[in-house]
């Protein structure tokens, strides 16, 4: 059970959300009694998403103390090299276009001497 | 009236009456008649040249506008050319890149290895090495293509669409023509046209295909040498291998054309699905099945291209189609554009899911081809607009259909797209956005049946 409330919490906290029902699901959660999660679906939803917030809370604190320790973000180097990738293409674009152009540029200067 | 006005008027008026005979002069209806004018209109374009087989070329991949015959029909034209002479392309090379081509390439063929109506292919050999936007670099004696357009094309097509123009205006005024909107169409062709007309943009697309594919081991797209390469003029590679139009059981033996053919249906489904543009013209001519069992896209000239948002819809269309459910089908259309009547959408969706069950799940081999064309001309019945998207795809799946049995003759390319399908729709329903949409509700659900 815990390791599925991490998950979400982690997704939760990847793609945080502004959503209402969501707040409004948590705030209820809190407010719930001991017990309370056995009389009904929306009762244990509401309950779940409090449990997700709270661990969500956990999870942030522990990847700003990671942050604070100076160890990288694995997923960083990933997305560098892919947007290093498309850079690089685009660049191979432009010499490709410069290229064409000297060639023009070549033939108006080669009718010039003629 | 300039004479070319007054040949292209006679020309027209001929296979008009021609058309209007063959079709009983309207007492036949539908499908027949239909086929009528698309035949007649076709042998009108190769009559009247260059302009208008490109001009026809083009409406071959518009079945928004004009009818599934007519689209057809249009699809045979042919470029029956004469080659431009030898002297003349060197003439152009060298007027477009500085120097004679014994110059600028260490050898040049003159006799040309492919003619059309707007240019002409040559084959070459690289004097240097040559670094490629993507891929690895081609050594000095690489093979090369050299395609050069045609000297005058421009001013011909220019003056021709000037005249077309007229005609377009005049046709508008009838009844009927209105809804074809034949002055705008025109516009639209002319800058397509343009664009074509300059090689440049080619061979960007070229690129960019080249980089969607770079890791996939089968499919092959001519790397361009910019070097050699200017508005009039494009270079690149030279592939070796058998156009499908020549591949014979001989050619076959020699490939796995079951692995290839499915790939080849694979790869179109991820240009519209995942990179989001494709070759929208795609034919037996423009593609190429190397001796090493590759498949090698050629003339980039017309792409189209997908929204992220379009891809989802695209891609629960054809769930939808390939698992034969009409109501879906139709649901995500309506995403993409197509706006089915209240009144009429119980009727379509009978028709669609009829059409399903005789050319799709019914037979032992799926007819894209013929559920598509039922399916446009059921549209086409009801009086529905295609929107030139939809339209444009559905026509490059029919094609891509095509292609695949081209190069295996029995391959059914709706068993072939269950796999990519189901994937596709996984990995969207798995996207956060999609997640964020439905888990909620669906905890909910499954919780309800759980504690109930």
């Amino acid at each position: 059970m815990q390791d599925l409330v991490r998950m979400l919490a982690a997704w939760a906290l990847v793609h945080e959300s502004a959503d209402e029902g969501w707040k409004a699901a948590v705030t209820r959660g809190r407010k719930l009694e001991p017990g309370a999660l056995e009389e009904g679906p929306e009762a244990f939803v509401d309950g779940l998403a409090a449990l997700v917030a709270e661990e969500k809370e956990r999870l942030k604190q522990e990847i700003a103390n990671v942050g604070a320790e100076g160890q990288q973000d694995i997923t960083r180097p990933a997305e560098l090299g892919q947007k290093l990738d498309a850079v690089a293409f685009e660049l191979a674009e432009l010499r490709g276009r410069l290229e064409s152009l000297q060639a023009s540029v070549d033939a108006i200067a080669a009718r010039g001497e003629d | 009236m300039s004479a070319r006005g007054r040949a292209i008027a006679a020309v027209a008026l001929r296979r008009f009456l021609r058309a209007a005979w063959q079709a009983r002069f309207g007492l036949r209806r539908g499908h027949a008649r239909r086929q009528a004018f698309g035949r007649q209109l076709r042998l009108a374009c190769e009559e009247l040249g260059p302009a208008f087989i490109k001009l026809g070329q083009l409406a071959s991949v518009r079945p928004d506008v004009f009818a599934p015959e007519t689209v057809f029909e249009l699809e045979r034209l042919q470029d029956r050319v004469p080659e431009v002479p030898g002297a003349e392309i060197e003439a152009i090379l060298a007027a477009e890149l500085g120097a004679a081509p014994e110059k600028i390439f260490s050898a040049f063929e003159s006799q040309p290895t492919a003619t059309a109506s707007i240019a002409q292919v040559h084959q070459a050999t690289l004097a240097e090495d040559y670094r490629p936007v993507s891929g690895a670099v081609l050594p000095r004696g690489s093979r090369l293509a050299v395609k050069i357009i045609r000297p005058g094309i421009e001013t011909f097509i220019a003056e021709d669409l000037a005249l077309a123009r007229r005609w377009a205006r005049r046709l508008a005024r009838l009844p009927g023509m209105a809804r074809l909107r034949p002055e705008s169409l025109l516009e639209e062709f002319r800058d397509t046209l343009a664009s074509e007309l300059d090689l440049r943009n080619e061979g960007r697309v070229a690129d960019r295909f080249a980089r969607d594919f770079a890791d996939d081991p089968l499919v092959v797209v001519p790397r361009v040498v910019w070097r050699h390469t200017t508005r009039r003029v494009l270079t690149t590679e030279f592939v070796e291998g058998w156009r499908l139009n020549d591949l014979g059981e001989a050619e076959r033996a020699g490939i796995d054309a079951r692995r290839l053919a499915a790939h080849g249906a694979e790869v179109f489904m991820q240009q519209v699905l995942v990179h989001g543009r494709y070759h929208a013209d795609l034919h037996p001519a423009n593609l190429f099945v190397t001796p090493d069992s590759r498949i090698c896209y050629l003339d980039f000239g017309i792409v189209g291209r997908t929204t992220p948002a379009e891809r989802i819809a695209i891609a629960q269309v054809l769930a939808a189609t390939v698992y034969g459910d009409a109501e879906r089908a139709l649901h995500y259309s309506r995403e993409l554009g197509l706006e089915v009547p209240e009144d009429k959408a119980p009727a379509v969706r009978a028709r669609v899911a009829d059409l399903m069950k005789t050319h799709l799940a019914g037979r032992e081999q799926a007819d894209v081809r013929g559920f598509a064309l039922g399916f446009l001309s059921m549209l086409a019945d009801f009086r529905i607009p295609i929107p030139e998207g939809y339209g444009l795809l559905i026509k490059a799946l029919i094609t891509v259909e095509g292609v695949a049995r081209a190069i295996y003759p029995d391959i059914d390319i709706i068993q072939s797209a269950k796999p990519f399908a189901t994937h596709l729709i996984a990995a969207q329903l798995a996207r956060p956005e999609r997640l964020r949409e439905r888990v909620p509700a669906a905890l909910k659900a499954a919780l309800r049946e759980l504690l109930a």
